[in-house]
Protein backbone atom coordinates (compact mmCIF):
# COMPACT_ATOMS: atom_id res chain seq x y z
CA UNK A 1 0.00 0.00 0.00
CA UNK A 2 2.94 2.54 0.92
CA UNK A 3 4.96 1.35 -2.61
CA UNK A 4 1.50 2.38 -4.29
CA UNK A 5 0.54 5.62 -2.63
CA UNK A 6 4.56 6.35 -3.28
CA UNK A 7 3.89 5.82 -7.29
CA UNK A 8 0.73 7.80 -6.64
CA UNK A 9 2.69 10.16 -5.38
CA UNK A 10 5.26 10.26 -7.86
CA UNK A 11 3.02 10.42 -10.56
CA UNK A 12 1.15 13.52 -9.16
CA UNK A 13 4.51 15.17 -8.59
CA UNK A 14 5.60 14.42 -12.14
CA UNK A 15 2.72 16.24 -13.88
CA UNK A 16 2.30 18.95 -11.03
CA UNK A 17 5.82 19.97 -12.12
CA UNK A 18 4.95 19.40 -16.06
CA UNK A 19 1.91 21.91 -15.92
CA UNK A 20 4.20 24.16 -13.90
CA UNK A 21 7.00 24.22 -16.45
CA UNK A 22 4.23 24.60 -19.07
CA UNK A 23 3.06 27.88 -17.38
CA UNK A 24 6.39 29.34 -17.85
CA UNK A 25 6.61 28.26 -21.29
CA UNK A 26 6.19 32.12 -22.25
CA UNK A 27 9.73 32.85 -20.62
CA UNK A 28 11.90 30.41 -22.47
CA UNK A 29 12.68 33.36 -25.05
CA UNK A 30 14.27 35.12 -22.49
CA UNK A 31 15.94 31.67 -21.16
CA UNK A 32 18.26 31.24 -24.35
CA UNK A 33 21.55 31.04 -22.81
CA UNK A 34 20.74 28.05 -20.38
CA UNK A 35 18.51 27.13 -23.26
CA UNK A 36 21.99 27.10 -25.27
CA UNK A 37 23.76 25.44 -22.27
CA UNK A 38 21.21 22.72 -21.85
CA UNK A 39 21.22 21.88 -25.60
CA UNK A 40 24.81 21.11 -25.31
CA UNK A 41 24.67 19.20 -22.41
CA UNK A 42 21.97 16.83 -24.12
CA UNK A 43 23.01 17.25 -27.65
CA UNK A 44 26.16 18.06 -28.14
CA UNK A 45 27.90 15.78 -25.52
CA UNK A 46 25.97 12.98 -25.81
CA UNK A 47 26.55 12.57 -29.67
CA UNK A 48 29.76 10.42 -29.67
CA UNK A 49 28.08 7.96 -27.08
CA UNK A 50 25.44 7.72 -28.98
CA UNK A 51 26.82 7.56 -32.49
CA UNK A 52 29.07 5.09 -31.47
CA UNK A 53 26.86 2.49 -29.71
CA UNK A 54 24.40 3.30 -32.77
CA UNK A 55 27.34 1.63 -34.93
CA UNK A 56 27.58 -1.42 -33.22
CA UNK A 57 23.94 -1.77 -33.63
CA UNK A 58 23.75 -1.28 -36.41
CA UNK A 59 26.86 -3.89 -36.90
CA UNK A 60 25.66 -6.27 -34.60
CA UNK A 61 21.64 -6.27 -36.63
CA UNK A 62 23.77 -6.84 -39.67
CA UNK A 63 25.55 -9.69 -38.41
CA UNK A 64 22.61 -11.65 -36.95
CA UNK A 65 20.52 -11.10 -39.44
CA UNK A 66 22.83 -12.20 -41.32
CA UNK A 67 23.22 -15.71 -39.70
CA UNK A 68 19.79 -15.77 -39.45
CA UNK A 69 18.93 -15.10 -43.12
CA UNK A 70 21.51 -17.27 -44.68
CA UNK A 71 19.62 -20.50 -43.81
CA UNK A 72 16.59 -19.98 -46.19
CA UNK A 73 18.50 -17.47 -48.65
CA UNK A 74 17.12 -14.03 -47.65
CA UNK A 75 20.62 -12.42 -47.15
CA UNK A 76 19.12 -9.34 -49.28
CA UNK A 77 17.21 -8.27 -47.01
CA UNK A 78 19.53 -7.59 -44.38
CA UNK A 79 19.26 -3.60 -45.38
CA UNK A 80 15.79 -3.61 -44.97
CA UNK A 81 15.74 -5.34 -41.75
CA UNK A 82 18.44 -2.87 -40.00
CA UNK A 83 16.86 -0.11 -41.65
CA UNK A 84 13.17 -0.84 -40.44
CA UNK A 85 14.70 -1.86 -36.90
CA UNK A 86 17.11 0.74 -36.19
CA UNK A 87 14.47 4.03 -37.49
CA UNK A 88 11.42 2.30 -35.80
CA UNK A 89 12.82 1.10 -32.74
CA UNK A 90 16.34 0.27 -31.72
CA UNK A 91 17.74 4.17 -32.34
CA UNK A 92 14.83 5.72 -30.58
CA UNK A 93 15.30 3.45 -27.48
CA UNK A 94 18.91 3.10 -27.15
CA UNK A 95 19.07 6.40 -27.99
CA UNK A 96 16.72 7.11 -25.21
CA UNK A 97 18.58 4.76 -22.39
CA UNK A 98 21.85 6.49 -23.26
CA UNK A 99 20.24 10.16 -22.65
CA UNK A 100 18.49 8.56 -19.20
CA UNK A 101 22.14 6.87 -18.33
CA UNK A 102 23.98 9.88 -18.87
CA UNK A 103 21.93 12.70 -19.04
CA UNK A 104 19.34 12.00 -17.13
CA UNK A 105 21.91 11.04 -13.86
CA UNK A 106 23.03 14.42 -13.97
CA UNK A 107 20.17 16.28 -14.09
CA UNK A 108 19.01 14.18 -11.06
CA UNK A 109 22.38 14.79 -9.64
CA UNK A 110 22.34 18.48 -9.90
CA UNK A 111 19.29 19.07 -8.95
CA UNK A 112 19.65 16.84 -6.08
CA UNK A 113 22.69 18.51 -4.97
CA UNK A 114 21.17 21.99 -5.33
CA UNK A 115 17.96 20.72 -3.07
CA UNK A 116 20.18 18.99 -0.23
CA UNK A 117 22.50 22.20 -0.34
CA UNK A 118 19.33 24.32 -0.32
CA UNK A 119 19.55 26.20 -3.34
CA UNK A 120 16.33 25.51 -4.76
CA UNK A 121 15.12 26.88 -1.59
CA UNK A 122 17.13 30.08 -1.99
CA UNK A 123 15.90 30.44 -5.54
CA UNK A 124 12.39 30.04 -4.13
CA UNK A 125 12.74 32.47 -1.58
CA UNK A 126 13.66 35.00 -4.19
CA UNK A 127 10.67 33.79 -6.06
CA UNK A 128 12.36 31.91 -8.97
CA UNK A 129 11.09 28.88 -9.34
CA UNK A 130 13.13 25.99 -10.29
CA UNK A 131 10.68 24.77 -12.84
CA UNK A 132 10.87 28.29 -14.92
CA UNK A 133 14.77 28.11 -15.05
CA UNK A 134 16.03 25.08 -14.14
CA UNK A 135 13.32 22.56 -15.69
CA UNK A 136 11.63 24.26 -18.82
CA UNK A 137 14.99 24.69 -20.63
CA UNK A 138 16.06 21.05 -20.01
CA UNK A 139 12.51 20.17 -21.41
CA UNK A 140 12.87 22.49 -24.52
CA UNK A 141 16.44 21.46 -24.89
CA UNK A 142 15.68 17.59 -24.98
CA UNK A 143 12.62 18.05 -27.51
CA UNK A 144 14.99 20.45 -30.11
CA UNK A 145 17.99 17.69 -29.27
CA UNK A 146 16.40 14.44 -29.46
CA UNK A 147 15.55 14.24 -33.12
CA UNK A 148 19.06 15.38 -34.33
CA UNK A 149 20.67 12.99 -31.93
CA UNK A 150 17.88 10.12 -33.39
CA UNK A 151 18.73 10.78 -36.96
CA UNK A 152 22.72 10.87 -36.52
CA UNK A 153 21.65 7.01 -34.73
CA UNK A 154 19.59 5.87 -37.62
CA UNK A 155 22.39 7.01 -40.26
CA UNK A 156 25.60 6.33 -38.14
CA UNK A 157 23.80 2.28 -37.61
CA UNK A 158 22.53 1.56 -41.04
CA UNK A 159 25.96 2.83 -42.46
CA UNK A 160 27.55 0.52 -39.37
CA UNK A 161 25.42 -2.31 -41.12
CA UNK A 162 26.77 -1.78 -44.36
CA UNK A 163 30.03 -1.95 -43.10
CA UNK A 164 29.44 -5.36 -41.48
CA UNK A 165 27.80 -6.51 -44.55
CA UNK A 166 30.33 -5.91 -47.20
CA UNK A 167 33.26 -6.80 -45.19
CA UNK A 168 32.46 -10.15 -43.17
CA UNK A 169 32.07 -12.60 -45.45
CA UNK A 170 29.07 -14.76 -43.61
CA UNK A 171 27.42 -12.21 -44.56
CA UNK A 172 28.96 -10.91 -48.23
CA UNK A 173 26.51 -8.33 -49.72
CA UNK A 174 27.26 -5.08 -51.63
CA UNK A 175 26.74 -1.96 -50.56
CA UNK A 176 24.48 -1.12 -52.93
CA UNK A 177 22.42 -4.46 -52.23
CA UNK A 178 22.00 -3.09 -48.88
CA UNK A 179 21.03 0.15 -49.44
CA UNK A 180 18.73 -1.04 -52.10
CA UNK A 181 16.83 -3.05 -49.65
CA UNK A 182 17.02 -0.20 -46.99
CA UNK A 183 15.75 2.54 -49.44
CA UNK A 184 12.62 -0.08 -50.61
CA UNK A 185 11.55 -1.14 -47.78
CA UNK A 186 12.53 2.21 -44.97
CA UNK A 187 10.42 4.89 -45.72
CA UNK A 188 10.73 8.35 -43.96
CA UNK A 189 7.32 7.94 -41.74
CA UNK A 190 9.50 5.64 -40.04
CA UNK A 191 12.15 7.62 -38.99
CA UNK A 192 9.55 9.74 -38.26
CA UNK A 193 7.64 7.60 -36.39
CA UNK A 194 10.68 6.62 -34.39
CA UNK A 195 11.87 10.19 -33.81
CA UNK A 196 8.18 10.98 -32.26
CA UNK A 197 8.69 8.03 -30.07
CA UNK A 198 12.04 9.47 -28.81
CA UNK A 199 10.52 12.77 -27.95
CA UNK A 200 8.09 11.18 -26.01
CA UNK A 201 11.01 9.02 -24.28
CA UNK A 202 13.14 12.29 -23.71
CA UNK A 203 10.73 14.13 -22.09
CA UNK A 204 9.35 12.05 -19.68
CA UNK A 205 13.06 10.84 -18.55
CA UNK A 206 13.81 14.53 -18.25
CA UNK A 207 10.58 15.22 -16.41
CA UNK A 208 11.17 12.72 -14.17
CA UNK A 209 14.93 13.28 -13.53
CA UNK A 210 13.97 16.54 -13.06
CA UNK A 211 11.42 15.76 -10.32
CA UNK A 212 12.95 12.87 -8.17
CA UNK A 213 16.17 15.68 -8.49
CA UNK A 214 13.72 18.62 -6.72
CA UNK A 215 12.32 15.58 -4.61
CA UNK A 216 15.44 14.74 -2.81
CA UNK A 217 15.61 14.96 1.06
CA UNK A 218 18.35 14.43 3.02
CA UNK A 219 22.12 14.37 2.58
CA UNK A 220 24.96 14.07 0.02
CA UNK A 221 24.40 10.05 0.42
CA UNK A 222 20.36 10.74 -0.86
CA UNK A 223 21.67 12.11 -3.69
CA UNK A 224 23.55 9.12 -5.32
CA UNK A 225 19.72 6.99 -4.08
CA UNK A 226 17.78 9.62 -6.30
CA UNK A 227 20.39 9.35 -9.41
CA UNK A 228 20.06 5.51 -9.47
CA UNK A 229 16.36 5.86 -8.64
CA UNK A 230 15.64 8.63 -11.84
CA UNK A 231 17.97 6.25 -13.76
CA UNK A 232 16.08 3.26 -12.96
CA UNK A 233 12.04 5.10 -13.50
CA UNK A 234 13.39 6.39 -16.82
CA UNK A 235 14.37 2.89 -17.62
CA UNK A 236 11.32 1.02 -17.00
CA UNK A 237 9.42 4.02 -18.12
CA UNK A 238 10.78 3.80 -21.81
CA UNK A 239 10.42 0.47 -21.89
CA UNK A 240 6.69 0.67 -20.65
CA UNK A 241 6.08 3.83 -22.79
CA UNK A 242 7.56 1.70 -25.76
CA UNK A 243 4.94 -0.40 -26.35
CA UNK A 244 1.95 2.17 -26.13
CA UNK A 245 3.69 4.76 -27.77
CA UNK A 246 4.27 2.17 -30.52
CA UNK A 247 1.08 0.80 -30.46
CA UNK A 248 -0.71 4.36 -30.84
CA UNK A 249 1.52 5.27 -34.00
CA UNK A 250 0.99 2.08 -35.62
CA UNK B 1 34.41 27.50 -22.57
CA UNK B 2 33.31 30.61 -23.10
CA UNK B 3 28.97 31.03 -23.88
CA UNK B 4 30.05 31.90 -27.69
CA UNK B 5 31.74 28.58 -28.37
CA UNK B 6 29.03 26.71 -26.59
CA UNK B 7 26.62 28.54 -28.91
CA UNK B 8 28.23 27.98 -31.90
CA UNK B 9 28.47 24.09 -31.07
CA UNK B 10 25.26 23.62 -30.24
CA UNK B 11 24.07 25.83 -33.06
CA UNK B 12 26.34 23.44 -35.97
CA UNK B 13 25.02 20.49 -34.48
CA UNK B 14 21.49 21.62 -34.67
CA UNK B 15 22.21 22.55 -38.46
CA UNK B 16 23.80 19.10 -38.89
CA UNK B 17 20.92 17.26 -37.59
CA UNK B 18 18.71 19.29 -39.51
CA UNK B 19 20.37 18.34 -42.54
CA UNK B 20 20.96 14.42 -42.02
CA UNK B 21 16.62 15.02 -41.47
CA UNK B 22 16.67 16.37 -45.06
CA UNK B 23 18.75 13.90 -46.70
CA UNK B 24 17.10 11.15 -45.10
CA UNK B 25 14.35 12.32 -46.37
CA UNK B 26 15.17 13.06 -49.73
CA UNK B 27 17.06 9.54 -50.07
CA UNK B 28 13.89 7.24 -48.49
CA UNK B 29 10.99 9.39 -49.42
CA UNK B 30 12.12 11.05 -53.23
CA UNK B 31 11.24 14.53 -51.79
CA UNK B 32 7.48 13.78 -51.74
CA UNK B 33 6.34 13.80 -47.18
CA UNK B 34 2.85 13.02 -48.29
CA UNK B 35 1.79 10.84 -51.19
CA UNK B 36 0.41 12.35 -54.46
CA UNK B 37 -2.89 11.84 -55.52
CA UNK B 38 -3.40 8.45 -56.87
CA UNK B 39 -5.92 6.89 -59.18
CA UNK B 40 -7.82 4.24 -57.75
CA UNK B 41 -8.54 0.59 -59.31
CA UNK B 42 -10.56 -2.08 -58.17
CA UNK B 43 -8.90 -5.71 -58.75
CA UNK B 44 -11.41 -8.61 -57.80
CA UNK B 45 -10.10 -12.07 -57.35
CA UNK B 46 -11.58 -15.70 -56.10
CA UNK B 47 -8.99 -15.45 -53.65
CA UNK B 48 -6.41 -12.74 -52.49
CA UNK B 49 -3.53 -15.29 -51.17
CA UNK B 50 -1.17 -13.65 -49.12
CA UNK B 51 -1.54 -9.99 -50.81
CA UNK B 52 -1.78 -7.26 -48.10
CA UNK B 53 -1.71 -3.42 -47.35
CA UNK B 54 0.75 -2.18 -49.09
CA UNK B 55 2.47 -4.31 -51.14
CA UNK B 56 3.26 -3.35 -54.53
CA UNK B 57 1.58 -2.85 -58.03
CA UNK B 58 3.48 -2.80 -60.98
CA UNK B 59 2.92 -2.44 -64.80
CA UNK B 60 5.37 -4.59 -66.81
CA UNK B 61 7.71 -5.00 -63.79
CA UNK B 62 7.79 -1.23 -62.56
CA UNK B 63 6.38 -0.12 -59.69
CA UNK B 64 3.85 2.26 -60.21
CA UNK B 65 1.50 1.87 -57.47
CA UNK B 66 0.27 0.23 -54.20
CA UNK B 67 -2.45 -1.71 -52.93
CA UNK B 68 -4.80 0.87 -50.43
CA UNK B 69 -7.18 -2.10 -48.61
CA UNK B 70 -7.98 -5.36 -49.33
CA UNK B 71 -11.67 -6.43 -48.76
CA UNK B 72 -14.42 -8.74 -49.46
CA UNK B 73 -16.94 -7.52 -51.92
CA UNK B 74 -19.82 -10.23 -51.59
CA UNK B 75 -18.58 -13.41 -53.04
CA UNK B 76 -15.12 -12.51 -53.91
CA UNK B 77 -12.06 -10.70 -52.66
CA UNK B 78 -11.26 -7.37 -54.15
CA UNK B 79 -8.17 -5.08 -54.07
CA UNK B 80 -8.18 -1.41 -54.21
CA UNK B 81 -4.80 -0.23 -55.85
CA UNK B 82 -3.54 3.15 -55.71
CA UNK B 83 -1.80 3.86 -59.25
CA UNK B 84 0.40 6.98 -60.92
CA UNK B 85 -2.13 9.05 -61.82
CA UNK B 86 1.09 9.49 -64.55
CA UNK B 87 0.82 6.29 -65.82
CA UNK B 88 -2.50 5.41 -67.84
CA UNK B 89 -3.72 1.66 -67.28
CA UNK B 90 -5.36 0.52 -70.69
CA UNK B 91 -8.83 -0.97 -70.43
CA UNK B 92 -7.69 -3.80 -71.68
CA UNK B 93 -4.70 -4.40 -69.47
CA UNK B 94 -5.06 -7.62 -66.88
CA UNK B 95 -3.44 -7.78 -63.21
CA UNK B 96 -2.82 -11.28 -61.55
CA UNK B 97 -1.47 -11.51 -58.42
CA UNK B 98 2.52 -12.78 -58.37
CA UNK B 99 5.28 -13.82 -55.89
CA UNK B 100 8.08 -11.77 -55.45
CA UNK B 101 9.81 -14.27 -53.30
CA UNK B 102 9.97 -17.62 -51.44
CA UNK B 103 9.40 -15.91 -48.56
CA UNK B 104 5.75 -15.48 -49.14
CA UNK B 105 5.74 -11.82 -50.47
CA UNK B 106 3.32 -10.59 -53.29
CA UNK B 107 2.54 -7.96 -55.60
CA UNK B 108 0.07 -7.31 -58.21
CA UNK B 109 1.81 -7.34 -62.19
CA UNK B 110 -0.10 -5.39 -64.62
CA UNK B 111 0.27 -5.91 -68.47
CA UNK B 112 0.31 -3.54 -70.55
CA UNK B 113 -2.27 -4.09 -72.73
CA UNK B 114 -3.71 -3.58 -76.42
CA UNK B 115 -1.55 -0.41 -77.44
CA UNK B 116 -4.15 2.97 -78.10
CA UNK B 117 -6.86 1.33 -75.73
CA UNK B 118 -8.43 4.23 -73.56
CA UNK B 119 -7.62 4.30 -70.21
CA UNK B 120 -8.96 3.17 -67.39
CA UNK B 121 -11.12 5.97 -65.14
CA UNK B 122 -10.74 6.57 -61.55
CA UNK B 123 -12.72 3.92 -59.87
CA UNK B 124 -12.76 1.44 -62.08
CA UNK B 125 -12.80 -2.39 -62.27
CA UNK B 126 -9.60 -3.82 -63.58
CA UNK B 127 -9.69 -7.25 -65.59
CA UNK B 128 -8.14 -10.23 -63.59
CA UNK B 129 -6.54 -13.09 -63.76
CA UNK B 130 -6.18 -15.66 -61.28
CA UNK B 131 -2.76 -17.92 -61.57
CA UNK B 132 -2.50 -20.76 -58.91
CA UNK B 133 -0.28 -20.20 -55.87
CA UNK B 134 2.67 -21.93 -54.41
CA UNK B 135 0.90 -24.44 -52.70
CA UNK B 136 -1.30 -25.42 -55.91
CA UNK B 137 1.29 -25.74 -57.91
CA UNK B 138 3.33 -28.03 -54.88
CA UNK B 139 0.53 -29.98 -54.99
CA UNK B 140 0.04 -30.62 -58.85
CA UNK B 141 3.83 -31.67 -58.51
CA UNK B 142 3.44 -33.23 -55.64
CA UNK B 143 0.81 -35.57 -57.91
CA UNK B 144 2.83 -35.24 -61.00
CA UNK B 145 5.89 -36.78 -59.23
CA UNK B 146 3.23 -39.43 -57.72
CA UNK B 147 2.18 -40.46 -61.28
CA UNK B 148 5.98 -40.78 -62.73
CA UNK B 149 6.85 -42.86 -59.92
CA UNK B 150 4.03 -44.90 -60.82
CA UNK B 151 4.66 -44.95 -64.48
CA UNK B 152 8.49 -45.69 -63.73
CA UNK B 153 7.55 -48.86 -61.62
CA UNK B 154 4.98 -50.10 -64.39
CA UNK B 155 7.58 -49.56 -67.01
CA UNK B 156 10.61 -51.45 -64.85
CA UNK B 157 7.84 -54.28 -63.84
CA UNK B 158 7.10 -54.75 -67.59
CA UNK B 159 10.46 -54.47 -68.58
CA UNK B 160 11.61 -56.98 -65.18
CA UNK B 161 8.89 -58.88 -64.45
CA UNK B 162 6.67 -58.57 -61.13
CA UNK B 163 7.33 -60.75 -57.68
CA UNK B 164 4.18 -62.97 -58.67
CA UNK B 165 6.19 -64.60 -61.64
CA UNK B 166 5.21 -63.06 -64.65
CA UNK B 167 7.93 -62.22 -66.73
CA UNK B 168 8.79 -58.56 -67.91
CA UNK B 169 9.81 -58.11 -71.55
CA UNK B 170 13.52 -58.90 -71.42
CA UNK B 171 12.66 -62.40 -69.92
CA UNK B 172 10.15 -63.14 -72.84
CA UNK B 173 12.37 -61.87 -75.61
CA UNK B 174 15.00 -63.97 -74.09
CA UNK B 175 12.69 -66.65 -74.30
CA UNK B 176 11.82 -66.38 -77.91
CA UNK B 177 15.37 -66.04 -78.49
CA UNK B 178 16.23 -69.57 -76.80
CA UNK B 179 13.05 -71.41 -78.04
CA UNK B 180 13.65 -70.00 -81.88
CA UNK B 181 17.68 -70.21 -82.01
CA UNK B 182 17.62 -73.20 -84.61
CA UNK B 183 15.30 -71.30 -86.78
CA UNK B 184 16.45 -67.77 -86.51
CA UNK B 185 19.62 -69.66 -87.22
CA UNK B 186 18.42 -70.74 -90.24
CA UNK B 187 16.83 -67.62 -90.81
CA UNK B 188 20.16 -65.86 -90.80
CA UNK B 189 21.54 -68.58 -93.27
CA UNK B 190 19.48 -68.20 -95.51
CA UNK B 191 19.77 -64.36 -95.54
CA UNK B 192 23.09 -64.73 -95.87
CA UNK B 193 22.71 -66.58 -98.83
CA UNK B 194 20.56 -64.37 -100.60
CA UNK B 195 22.76 -61.40 -99.83
CA UNK B 196 25.53 -63.49 -101.47
CA UNK B 197 23.46 -63.78 -104.63
CA UNK B 198 22.89 -60.60 -104.83
CA UNK B 199 26.44 -59.64 -104.57
CA UNK B 200 27.25 -62.80 -107.11
CA UNK B 201 24.56 -61.23 -109.70
CA UNK B 202 22.25 -63.73 -109.39
CA UNK B 203 18.78 -63.54 -109.50
CA UNK B 204 16.79 -60.75 -110.84
CA UNK B 205 18.03 -58.51 -107.30
CA UNK B 206 21.34 -59.74 -107.79
CA UNK B 207 20.87 -58.26 -111.65
CA UNK B 208 19.48 -55.30 -110.83
CA UNK B 209 21.91 -54.23 -108.27
CA UNK B 210 24.83 -55.85 -110.15
CA UNK B 211 24.59 -55.41 -113.90
CA UNK B 212 25.34 -51.73 -115.73
CA UNK B 213 22.82 -52.73 -118.84
CA UNK B 214 19.84 -53.33 -116.38
CA UNK B 215 20.30 -50.26 -114.81
CA UNK B 216 20.55 -48.15 -118.19
CA UNK B 217 17.54 -50.09 -119.05
CA UNK B 218 16.04 -48.82 -115.57
CA UNK B 219 17.10 -45.32 -116.08
CA UNK B 220 16.02 -45.30 -119.48
CA UNK B 221 12.23 -46.09 -118.66
CA UNK B 222 12.49 -43.77 -115.95
CA UNK B 223 13.24 -41.00 -118.61
CA UNK B 224 10.64 -42.07 -120.69
CA UNK B 225 8.32 -41.95 -117.68
CA UNK B 226 9.53 -38.65 -116.75
CA UNK B 227 8.47 -37.56 -120.33
CA UNK B 228 5.39 -39.18 -120.39
CA UNK B 229 4.34 -37.38 -117.49
CA UNK B 230 5.65 -33.98 -118.77
CA UNK B 231 3.26 -34.83 -122.03
CA UNK B 232 0.63 -35.64 -119.62
CA UNK B 233 0.72 -32.53 -117.69
CA UNK B 234 0.76 -30.39 -121.17
CA UNK B 235 -2.01 -32.04 -122.00
CA UNK B 236 -3.45 -30.99 -118.64
CA UNK B 237 -2.35 -27.72 -118.76
CA UNK B 238 -3.90 -27.40 -122.39
CA UNK B 239 -7.27 -28.72 -121.22
CA UNK B 240 -6.57 -26.41 -118.37
CA UNK B 241 -6.12 -23.42 -121.43
CA UNK B 242 -9.24 -25.06 -122.76
CA UNK B 243 -11.32 -24.97 -119.67
CA UNK B 244 -10.27 -21.43 -118.97
CA UNK B 245 -11.43 -20.72 -122.50
CA UNK B 246 -14.66 -22.62 -122.18
CA UNK B 247 -15.35 -20.75 -118.84
CA UNK B 248 -14.27 -17.23 -120.20
CA UNK B 249 -17.22 -17.90 -122.61
CA UNK B 250 -14.35 -17.85 -126.12
CA UNK B 251 -15.26 -20.70 -129.18
CA UNK B 252 -17.93 -22.51 -130.13
CA UNK B 253 -18.17 -24.72 -126.78
CA UNK B 254 -17.70 -21.43 -124.21
CA UNK B 255 -20.36 -19.22 -126.52
CA UNK B 256 -22.66 -22.45 -126.19
CA UNK B 257 -22.33 -22.44 -122.27
CA UNK B 258 -22.07 -19.37 -120.98
CA UNK B 259 -22.77 -17.24 -124.20
CA UNK B 260 -26.85 -16.21 -122.38
CA UNK B 261 -27.47 -14.89 -126.07
CA UNK B 262 -26.85 -18.38 -127.23
CA UNK B 263 -28.66 -19.85 -124.82
CA UNK B 264 -32.14 -17.78 -125.40
CA UNK B 265 -31.55 -18.69 -129.40
CA UNK B 266 -31.15 -22.44 -128.72
CA UNK B 267 -34.45 -22.24 -126.13
CA UNK B 268 -35.96 -20.22 -129.38
CA UNK B 269 -35.22 -22.78 -131.72
CA UNK B 270 -36.26 -25.70 -129.76
CA UNK B 271 -39.86 -23.85 -129.24
CA UNK B 272 -39.93 -23.62 -133.07
CA UNK B 273 -39.02 -27.44 -133.36
CA UNK B 274 -41.35 -28.35 -130.82
CA UNK B 275 -44.03 -25.85 -132.74
CA UNK B 276 -43.25 -27.79 -136.33
CA UNK B 277 -43.51 -31.27 -134.30
CA UNK B 278 -46.60 -30.21 -132.78
CA UNK B 279 -48.23 -29.07 -136.13
CA UNK B 280 -47.15 -32.15 -137.75
CA UNK B 281 -48.34 -34.14 -135.25
CA UNK B 282 -51.70 -32.29 -135.37
CA UNK B 283 -51.38 -32.85 -139.17
CA UNK B 284 -51.35 -29.41 -139.74
CA UNK B 285 -49.65 -28.25 -143.29
CA UNK B 286 -48.91 -29.74 -146.47
CA UNK B 287 -46.05 -31.93 -144.20
CA UNK B 288 -48.25 -32.69 -141.57
CA UNK B 289 -51.51 -34.00 -143.92
CA UNK B 290 -48.84 -36.20 -146.15
CA UNK B 291 -47.79 -37.61 -142.63
CA UNK B 292 -51.24 -38.16 -141.32
CA UNK B 293 -53.49 -38.10 -144.26
CA UNK B 294 -53.77 -41.62 -146.37
CA UNK B 295 -56.79 -40.44 -148.58
CA UNK B 296 -53.01 -38.24 -150.57
CA UNK B 297 -51.10 -41.65 -150.33
CA UNK B 298 -54.37 -43.01 -152.13
CA UNK B 299 -54.83 -40.45 -154.06
CA UNK B 300 -51.41 -40.77 -155.28
CA UNK B 301 -51.16 -44.87 -155.52
CA UNK B 302 -54.39 -44.79 -157.99
CA UNK B 303 -52.53 -42.00 -160.36
CA UNK B 304 -49.41 -43.90 -160.39
CA UNK B 305 -51.41 -46.92 -161.19
CA UNK B 306 -53.20 -44.94 -163.48
CA UNK B 307 -49.89 -44.30 -165.14
CA UNK B 308 -48.46 -47.26 -165.13
CA UNK B 309 -51.47 -48.67 -167.17
CA UNK B 310 -50.88 -45.35 -169.89
CA UNK B 311 -47.50 -46.53 -169.79
CA UNK B 312 -49.03 -50.09 -170.68
CA UNK B 313 -50.82 -48.84 -173.36
CA UNK B 314 -47.90 -46.67 -174.88
CA UNK B 315 -46.10 -49.65 -175.74
CA UNK B 316 -48.83 -51.14 -177.11
CA UNK B 317 -50.33 -49.24 -179.26
CA UNK B 318 -47.22 -46.72 -180.13
CA UNK B 319 -46.06 -43.17 -179.95
CA UNK B 320 -49.28 -42.00 -182.40
CA UNK B 321 -51.70 -42.76 -179.71
CA UNK B 322 -49.62 -41.79 -176.87
CA UNK B 323 -51.41 -38.25 -176.32
CA UNK B 324 -55.25 -39.61 -176.58
CA UNK B 325 -54.03 -42.92 -174.37
CA UNK B 326 -52.86 -40.28 -172.06
CA UNK B 327 -55.75 -38.16 -172.15
CA UNK B 328 -58.07 -40.97 -171.71
CA UNK B 329 -56.10 -42.49 -169.12
CA UNK B 330 -55.75 -39.00 -167.56
CA UNK B 331 -59.61 -38.16 -167.76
Amino acid sequence: MKQITKVLEGVGSVVQLLLQSLSYAGTLPRQGARFIEQCYMIGYTTLPIVAILSFFIGTVLALEAGYAMEGFGAKEFIGSLVGLSMARELGPMMTSVLLAGRVGSAITAELASMKVYQEIDALTTMNIPAAKILVLPRLAAVLVMMPVLIIIANIVGWFGGSVVARYVSSVGISPEAYFAALRHYTKFKDVMNGTAKAEVFGFVVVLVCCDIGLNTRGGPREIGASVTRGVVVSLILILVLDYFVTKLLM
Amino acid sequence: MNTTQQTARVGLFFLLGVALVWVTFETLSDGKLFAEHSHKLIAGFDDLKQLKNGDEVRLAGVRVGSVETTRLAGRRAEAVLLIDPKVPIASDATATIEMSGLIGGNYISIEMGTPGSPPLADGAEIKTVSTPDLNALMSELGGLGKQLQESLGSFSTAINGDAKGGGGIIQKIDKILTDNTARLNATMVNLQQITDKINHGEGTLGKLVNSPELHDQLLATVGEIQTAAAQAKEFVANAEGIMAQVKSGQGTLGTLIYDPKAAADIRASIADIRSVSDKLAKGEGTLGKLLNDDSLYNSAEVTIKKVDRTLDGLNDSGPITAVGIVVNALF
